[in-house]
C-alpha cells in the first residue's frame, strides 16, 4: 500500500508540473508548445525554423546527427524535402540526398578555427539537450547581442551579448528583420526568428518528444490500472490469511 | 513425486467464479504489459533506415543519355548503368547466344520493359580492372561496348563478353525498377 | 500441448512436478512487507537491463568519438532506439536506487546481525559491482564530461605505481586512448553477468540463515500476488521516468559530444555514482582517494563485527543514527553535485567525518546501550 500512495504522489506531482494548455508557440509571453508533460510540437514552428536554420545557421554550424530525411516529422512532404536535400552542393560538388547527414560547413574543427579567431561554431544537434535552459536559452542568446557598455572592453573578433556566459561571443549576431521570408506569411521579426529557430533546434535535440509523450501518458494509465488490479487480486488471495 | 498441494490458508472457501475472472485479468493485463515492453527490444533489432539506404540504394536513370552510361558505387563495386541507342539493340538482338563465348540472350541481359537499360558490374571479369567505354570518347572495342584497358577484353552495349582472355559476360547485381526513373540496388 | 505428450514428457524431464515442488509450494513466512520484494525487482531489472543492453550494443561502436555518434544514431535512426536507450539508462536508475534501499533497510533492521554476514557482504559486494558497471557505462556514454572523467581516471591510475597502477592499466590500456572504450564495454557486459552469480549466492545464503517461520502459506498463489503488486508499482514508476523524465539524474551536459580541446569545469557523474565520487573527491591524491573509496566501503563490510547488539533488535535511538546516515550521504552527495568550491570541500569533510563517526564510534555506543537495556 505504501508503495502505491508514493508512486501516485510522484504521479500527481509530475503531472502537476505540466502544462495542459495546448497554446502555439507565441512570443509574448514567450513560450513554447513543446514544453511540459503534454506539450508537442508546432509543426508550423518547426518549419519556419528550420527554414532560418538553413538560410542562416547551417552556413557555419553543422547538425551532423541530423539527415535531411527527417525533416519529413516536421510536416514537410517527401517531395518537399528531396528538393531541400537536392539545393544542397556538397564539398564533392554534388547534389546533397535525403539519406545524407547534414551538411558540414567546414572541412574539420581547424578550419572552422581559423575562420573564427580560434572558436569553433558547435554543432547544433544536441545543443539544446545539454544546455541546462535549452530552447529559452537559445532565444535569449540570439535576441541578445546589444551594445557594450561604455566600461566593457569587446575582444577583437567578439561582440557583446548578454545571454552569453561572460557577455563576449565569437559569433556575430546572425539574425536581423526579414532574413527570410516565410511561406506562411508570418512576419520575421529578429524575436520571430528566434523563436522558430529555437523550436527547430530543441527538435533537433528531441526528435522523438512527441511519441515519447504520447507513449508515455497511455503507458502510464495502463500500469495504474494494472497496479489497481494487482492490488486487488493480491487482497482477494489474502483475505482468507490472518 | 510427491505432488501434493500444501494450501494453508482458506483458498477453496472462496466463491470461484469472481476470482478466477480477477485472477485472469490480472494475469493478461501483466502478460501485455510484458509483451509491450519486449516489443521495441525486438523492434530495435530491425535493420534502420540508414543501413538500407546504403544496402538498398534507389538511384535516379532518368537522366542518362542515350549512348552513355552512369558510373555509381555499390557495396565498394563500380555499378555501370548504360542507356542504349536503337542502333546498338539492333546490332546485338539477333546475334544467336551459342556463338558467344558466354552464351546469352538480349532478353537475359535486361529487364523487360524496361529493354534500354543494361546494368551491369563495371569490372572486367579477366584480370579484375575497371572497364572503359561509359561515355562515347572512351576505348570502347569494334563492338561499341566496353574494353578493358588491362588485358584487352571486349564487351558489347548488354555487356557479354566478346573476345577475350576474360570468358565471362560481365555481372549483373540485384536491382529492380520501381519505375521508369528510378532503379533500387539490393 | 496434449495430455498425452504432456505425460510423455513429464516421465522424462519431470519439470512442471518439480517447479511445483520445488517453486510453487515452497513455503513462506506469513506478513513479509512489499519491501521483501526487492530482491526479485534486483533481479528482474538486471535481466532487463541485460536485454536492453543487449539490443544497444548491436550499434554500439567502442571508439572516442563514434561512441557518442553511435548513441546518437540509436536515439535518432533505429527503431525504437530511443525507447531502448531510454530503457536501459532508467533501468540503471532503478537498479541503483533499488540497490541502496536494500543496504539502507538492511542497516536499519539490523539485517546485516548474526548470523546474516554473509548476506549482508554479498550485498555490498553486489553493490560494488553495480558501482563499476555503471561507472564503466556513464564512461560508454563519451559525452562531454565522461569522456574526461575516463580520461583523467586512467591517466590518474597509470601514474601510480605498482599493484593499483597495474589493475588501472590491465582495465583500461594505459591512459585513455583509442582501444580504452573497446574494453570498457567489454567488461560492462560481463560484470553484469557476473552480478547474476553474485545474486544467486546471496539468495542461498539467505536461505541457508532465514529464521524457520512459525507460520506459512505456499509462494504461489500467495507471494506470487503480493510481488506481482510490487512488480506494477515498480514499472508504473520505470515508466513515469522513461517517458516524462528520460535523463533523471544524469548529467545534462554529457548530452553534447566531447571536445577534446575543452575540459568541463565540473565533472558531476550521474547521481548513483555521487557517494563513490565524493569520497573519492574528499583527496587530492589519486591513491588517498582510493584509500577513503575503499575505507568507506571497509567500515559497511565490518558492520557486523562493530555491532554490539547481541541478538536484540535495533532500539529507536540506533534507528535514528541510520535516518542521519542517510541524511548525510544525501548532503554529500548534493555537496558534490555542484562541483569543487570551498563550501562543498568543507561541508563533504563534515559529511565524511559524520559517516566514519557512525560506523566507528556511534553506531558500536548506540547498539552496545541498547543490548544493556
Ligand atoms: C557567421 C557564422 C555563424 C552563424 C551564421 C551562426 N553562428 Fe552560432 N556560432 C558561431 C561561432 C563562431 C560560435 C562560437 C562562439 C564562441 O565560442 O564564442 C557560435 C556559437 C553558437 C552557439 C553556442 C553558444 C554557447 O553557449 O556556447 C549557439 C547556440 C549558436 N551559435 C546558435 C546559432 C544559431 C541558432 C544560428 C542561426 C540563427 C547561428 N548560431 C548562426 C558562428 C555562427
Amino acid at each position: 500500500m505504501k508503495f502505491g500512495i508514493s508512486a501516485a504522489a510522484l504521479l500527481a506531482a509530475s503531472l502537476a508540473f505540466s502544462n495542459a494548455a495546448k497554446a502555439e508557440d507565441t512570443l509574448s509571453p514567450l513560450h513554447w508548445q513543446s514544453q511540459g508533460n503534454f506539450g508537442s510540437y508546432d509543426k508550423a514552428a518547426l518549419q519556419r525554423g528550420f527554414l532560418v536554420y538553413q538560410t542562416v545557421c547551417a552556413s557555419c554550424h553543422s547538425a551532423n546527427a541530423l539527415h535531411y530525411r527527417d525533416l519529413t516529422a516536421l510536416g514537410f512532404s517527401p517531395d518537399q524535402v528531396a528538393a531541400i536535400a537536392s539545393n544542397v552542393k556538397l564539398a564533392d560538388g554534388s547534389q546533397a540526398s535525403m539519406d545524407d547527414n547534414f551538411k558540414n560547413p567546414f572541412p574539420d574543427s581547424q578550419v572552422a578555427a581559423k575562420a573564427f579567431g580560434g572558436a569553433i561554431p558547435p554543432d547544433l544537434s544536441t545543443l539544446v539537450a545539454a544546455h541546462p535552459r535549452g530552447t529559452q536559452y537559445i532565444y535569449s542568446l540570439l535576441t541578445g547581442y546589444q551594445a557594450a557598455p561604455s566600461d566593457v572592453n569587446v575582444m577583437a573578433n567578439h561582440y557583446y551579448n548578454v545571454a552569453y556566459p561572460g557577455n563576449q561571443i565569437a559569433m556575430p549576431a546572425p539574425l536581423k528583420d526579414d532574413m527570410v521570408t516565410y511561406a506562411d506569411g508570418t512576419k520575421a521579426t529578429t524575436a520571430q526568428e528566434a523563436s522558430d529557430v529555437a523550436a527547430f533546434l530543441t527538435w533537433a535535440s528531441h526528435p522523438n518528444l512527441d511519441a515519447r509523450k504520447q507513449i508515455g501518458l497511455r503507458a502510464v494509465i495502463f500500469l495504474i490500472f494494472l497496479s489497481v488490479l494487482a492490488i486487488a487480486n493480491k487482497r482477494k488471495i489474502w483475505s482468507g490469511v490472518v | 513425486m510427491a505432488n501434493t498441494a500444501t494450501h494453508t490458508a482458506s483458498d477453496e472457501v472462496e466463491a470461484p467464479a469472481k476470482r478466477d475472472f480477477l485472477k485472469i485479468l490480472t494475469v493478461s493485463a501483466g502478460a501485455v504489459a510484458l509483451g509491450a515492453t519486449a516489443w521495441p527490444l525486438i523492434d530495435a533489432m530491425n535493420p534502420t533506415v540508414s543501413e538500407l539506404a546504403v544496402a538498398k540504394p534507389i538511384v535516379n536513370v532518368g537522366g542518362i543519355a542515350p549512348n552513355t552510361a552512369l558510373r555509381i558505387m555499390w557495396l565498394g563495386q563500380p555499378i555501370y548503368i548504360r542507356k542504349l541507342t536503337p542502333q546498338q539493340i539492333a546490332d546485338n538482338q539477333f546475334i544467336v547466344p551459342d556463338t558467344l563465348p558466354d552464351p546469352a540472350s538480349y532478353t537475359d541481359r535486361v529487364k523487360p520493359g524496361y529493354e534500354t537499360f543494361v546494368v551491369v558490374v563495371g569490372l572486367n571479369t579477366g584480370i579484375s580492372c575497371e572497364l572503359l567505354g561509359n561515355s562515347p570518347s572512351d576505348a570502347r572495342g569494334p563492338f561499341d561496348g566496353w574494353s578493358c584497358p588491362c588485358d584487352g577484353s571486349i564487351y558489347d552495349p548488354l555487356g557479354r563478353v566478346r573476345s577475350g582472355p576474360a570468358r565471362k559476360n560481365l555481372a549483373i547485381p540485384r536491382f529492380t525498377f520501381l519505375n521508369d526513373t528510378q532503379i533500387q540496388f539490393g | 500441448m496434449s495430455d498425452q505428450t504432456k505425460s510423455w514428457l513429464e516421465t522424462r524431464l519431470p519439470l512442471a512436478s518439480s517447479m511445483q515442488s520445488c517453486i510453487w509450494n515452497m513455503k513462506m513466512a506469513v506478513e513479509k512487507p512489499y519491501l521483501a520484494a526487492l530482491g526479485s525487482l534486483i533481479t528482474a531489472t538486471l535481466i532487463f537491463l541485460t536485454l536492453s543492453g543487449f539490443v544497444l550494443s548491436l550499434f554500439y561502436v567502442a571508439a572516442p568519438g563514434a561512441a557518442f555518434d553511435s548513441i546518437q544514431f540509436i536515439s535518432r535512426n533505429v527503431d525504437n532506439g530511443w525507447l531502448v536507450r531510454s530503457f536501459h539508462a532508467t533501468g540503471a536508475t532503478m537498479l541503483f536506487a533499488a540497490t541502496y534501499l536494500v543496504v539502507f533497510r538492511t542497516l536499519l533492521t539490523g539485517g546485516y546481525r548474526a548470523p546474516n554476514e554473509l548476506t549482508w557482504i554479498l550485498k555490498l559486494v553486489f553493490l560494488g559491482l553495480v558501482l563499476i558497471i555503471g561507472y564503466f557505462g556513464y564512461a560508454m556514454a563519451d559525452g562531454a564530461v565522461s569522456y574526461w572523467s575516463l580520461h583523467e581516471t586512467t591517466v590518474a591510475g597509470a601514474r601510480l605505481t605498482s599493484f593499483p597502477g597495474a589493475i588501472s592499466n590491465w582495465v583500461f590500456g594505459g591512459p585513455a586512448g583509442p582501444g580504452t572504450l573497446g574494453r570498457v564495454a567489454v567488461l560492462h557486459s560481463a560484470l553484469a553477468l557476473l552480478g547474476f552469480g553474485v545474486l544467486a549466492l546471496h539468495l542461498a545464503a539467505k536461505r541457508a540463515v532465514a529464521p524457520v517461520p512459525t507460520k506459512t502459506v505456499t509462494l504461489h498463489p500467495y507471494y506470487t500476488s503480493h510481488h506481482f503488486v510490487a512488480f506494477a508499482v515498480f514499472a508504473l514508476i520505470f515508466a513515469v521516468l522513461v517517458f516524462f523524465a528520460p535523463h533523471w539524474g544524469e548529467n545534462q551536459l554529457n548530452l553534447a559530444a566531447a571536445n577534446p580541446l575543452v575540459v568541463p569545469a565540473v565533472l558531476t557523474p550521474p547521481w548513483y555514482l555521487l557517494p563513490v565520487s565524493a569520497f573519492a573527491a574528499a583527496s587530492s591524491s589519486p591513491l588517498g582517494s582510493i584509500f577513503l573509496v575503499l575505507a568507506g566501503f571497509a567500515v559497511l563490510f565490518a558492520a557486523p563485527w562493530l555491532d554490539q547488539s547481541k541478538g536484540t533488535k535495533p532500539g529507536l535511538f540506533y534507528k535514528i543514527l541510520v535516518a542521519v546516515l542517510a541524511l548525510d550521504v544525501f548532503g554529500l552527495c548534493m555537496a558534490q553535485a555542484d562541483g569543487p568550491s570551498m563550501l562543498s570541500s568543507i561541508l563533504s569533510t563534515i559529511f565524511i567525518g559524520w559517516y566514519f563517526l557512525h560506523f566507528l564510534v556511534l553506531s558500536p555506543l548506540a547498539t552496545a546501550m541498547e543490548s544493556k537495556k
